[in-house]
């Protein structure tokens, strides 16, 4: 086979490969509509990579006709990770491999209700389980990400006012009541950290912090390669660090926390009279095109949090701070003057110097530390031939 | 208040519009820019549709000034609308269930090679309109029949980027989704507006306004009764002036006091 053969082969290959996690799962007949490759080649490279074992084939209908629906292999069961952030809720499916095999966002409105949101969340799992051709049944496991503090023991939101309409809220209880599937609950921050130290930044590293610099700011602290949630599940909270005396008071009752001068509201302010009304991804899309406005208010959002997060270093002495959330899309605008607040205020020791590094898992990281949650917190066994039924109804009922 | 030096993509002041004793519109202004998502809200009644209608060509304000990029304008007719780079997605979607999703993006506007069509190229750019809006259609030779109303809903919203558009008028584009085709819909709105469009969306569903739209125009028994804030304002206040338990002014002196 010639170079170029075999390159296009290759390339046909990946393209079959990414058209399939795009979508979730296809017929070949769509495949081929997807990829404009023929209906010949989209079959021998199928089966090439069912026996790779990269996808899998099940039998499905199509408009009344039996058709191949080709996914991507997944090592047996499901978990699905939900991301509730402040304007958007992320959904993924994935396998004990990690593999996000299906996902979905749903934009949502300022102060969206609970209920509201919860019920959709539990059609959306619906739905994204119909495109994969899976069911309920073959989910071990729900974990859900919340821009709140989070009483891991009762699944509720630990500090009340951050999420309005949120407290009291059982959320565990409410959404495995409507899928009848085990359902954890923790702070959106934690669960990056929990999947930056995984699979992304933190990857190489026994103590770390993941900082999520988004509507609000959290922070997740990973010791000992263990997440540290804390007695109330408030570890990591630095939204809440007071940096201004006499500031505004936030929604958590306090006076001039870190989140009334980083947060979405407080970085929008500023700009109203020379930008007009915008909204954080303008800030964000306007500062990597070079606005300097949006350019500062980012790189002040870097410096204040920084001054932070270096309290927050130098108490628990990680080895390296992975920042994410939506402001880090805007690399080192952000972290420059990040990195530069820690490095004047943190010790320095012989040991190992304190990195801060950009976040891996970009958007993901909350619903793939979510995840990661339910594999964690399910006592999940890797055996093909083991049915998940029986899994599922060891580890617990809601 | 916020300035913007901008000029609006489209400005409409003092709209009317009767049908014999009925008063459907009287003295309404609407802005949109680029970049921004406005939605058009109110009651059964309330104007919305017949605002759509004339955005779109399909009817003539009595009186009232239309102007596009600053310059006024006439919108004779819905082509006129079009070539002024305006787009509409009615409720009724009108596409041809027999046509596969690449005809019916070009239907009317269809490419050609000389005096043939040019399937290949149409394809092409079918498939990257698709990847642009990152749409959840795997083929483009999939009959429209056999999409789903989410599916379909969206290859309407893509039949509206052929011939670069400026504005996009969408009418109802969510009802009688569900929330999954729903979570599509809403996100190539946002896309669209992150493409530079200006965006007028028509809907009831408060929920799906207020996630992706920038401002919220109320319209009650033709007139304008309300401009908010999506970011910030509640539910209930929009939902008081749909109804008419606050009239414009009240929320006006409310808005510029929450302004302050």
């Amino acid at each position: 086979m010639s170079g170029s053969q075999s390159s296009l082969r290759e390339a046909n290959r990946a393209l079959i490969v990414e058209t399939v996690h795009r979508h979730g799962g296809l017929t070949q007949v769509e495949l081929a509509g997807a990829t404009g490759l023929s209906a010949a080649t989209v079959s021998t490279i199928v089966k090439e990579l069912l026996a790779a074992g990269v996808v899998d084939t099940r039998s499905t209908t199509r408009s009344g006709r039996r058709a191949q629906m080709v996914t991507l292999a997944r090592r047996v069961g499901l978990a699905v990770g939900i991301h509730i952030g402040h304007r958007h809720m992320r959904i993924a499916l994935g396998d004990v491999t990690h593999e996000v095999v299906a996902e979905q966002t749903l934009p949502l409105p300022h102060e969206h209700r609970v209920d509201t949101s919860l019920d959709r969340a539990a059609l959306l799992i619906a739905d994204l389980l119909e495109r994969v051709g899976s069911s309920l049944d073959e989910v071990v496991g729900i974990g859900i990400g919340v821009p709140a503090p989070v009483d891991a023991a009762t699944g509720m939101i630990s500090v009340r006012g951050i999420m309005r309409g949120w407290d009291e809220v059982h959320i565990a209880h409410v959404l495995s009541k409507r899928l009848a599937r085990p359902v954890f609950v923790d702070n959106d921050a934690n669960l990056g950290a929990l999947a930056e130290s995984a699979l992304g930044a933190s990857r190489g590293y026994r103590d770390s912090v993941y900082v999520r610099a988004s509507y609000g700011t959290g922070a997740g602290i990973v010791l000992g390669g263990q997440l540290h949630r804390g007695f109330a599940g408030t570890a990591g909270e630095i939204g809440h660090v007071q940096v201004d005396p006499q500031g505004d008071i936030c929604r958590c009752g306090s006076r001039g926390c870190l989140d009334t001068v980083v947060g979405a509201q407080a970085l929008l302010e500023p700009l109203r009279a020379s930008h007009g009304t915008m909204a954080l991804r303008d800030v964000i899309q306007r500062a990597m095109d070079g606005d300097p406005g949006c350019a500062r208010v980012i790189a002040d959002a870097g410096a204040s949090i920084g001054a932070v997060v270096a309290g927050l270093a130098m108490a628990v002495n990680p080895q390296c701070v992975v920042v994410g959330g939506e402001l880090a899309e805007t690399g080192e605008m952000l972290l420059g003057p990040l990195r530069e607040a820690i490095r004047q205020r943190v010790l320095l020791n012989q040991i190992a110097p304190l990195e801060v590094l950009p976040a891996e898992l970009g958007h993901r990281a909350e619903v793939i530390g979510a995840i990661e949650l339910v594999l964690q917190s399910t006592d999940f066994v890797l055996r093909s031939d083991e049915p998940v039924r029986a899994l599922a109804e060891a580890v617990g009922d809601d | 208040m916020s300035v913007s030096a901008r000029v609006p993509l489209l400005s409409l002041r003092q709209i009317s519009k009767r049908f014999g004793a009925v008063e459907a519109l009287v003295g309404v202004d609407v802005d949109v820019h680029a970049h921004e998502v406005v939605a058009l809200v109110g009651d059964n009644g309330a104007g919305k549709s017949t605002l759509a209608k004339i955005i779109s060509g399909v009817l003539a304000p009595d009186s009232g000034i239309i102007e596009i990029g600053g310059e006024e304008q006439t919108i004779a007719s819905p082509s006129a609308a079009h070539a002024l780079g305006i787009a509409t997605v009615f409720q009724d979607l009108a596409l041809a269930g027999n046509l596969d999703v690449t005809s019916n993006i070009f239907l009317g506007r269809e490419l050609t090679d000389g005096m043939l069509l040019d399937d290949g190229k149409m394809e092409q750019v079918a498939r990257q309109i698709l990847r642009d809006l990152t749409l959840r259609i795997p083929s483009v030779r999939t009959p429209l029949s056999e999409l789903s109303a989410g599916q379909r809903q969206a290859v309407a919203i893509a039949r509206t980027l052929i011939g670069s558009p400026r504005i996009v008028v969408l009418d109802e584009p969510t009802a009688a989704l569900s929330v999954a085709q729903t979570a599509e819909v809403l996100t190539y709105i946002e896309r669209l507006r992150d493409l530079g469009l200006g965006v007028i969306l028509i809907s009831h569903n408060m929920n799906d306004v207020r996630a992706v739209s920038d401002r919220i125009e109320v319209l009650r028994h033709g007139r304008n009764n309300g401009s908010f804030d999506a970011a910030t304002a509640s539910y209930e206040s929009i939902l008081a002036a749909i109804t008419g338990a606050t009239t414009l002014s009240e929320s006006l002196v409310r808005h510029s006091a929450a302004m302050r």
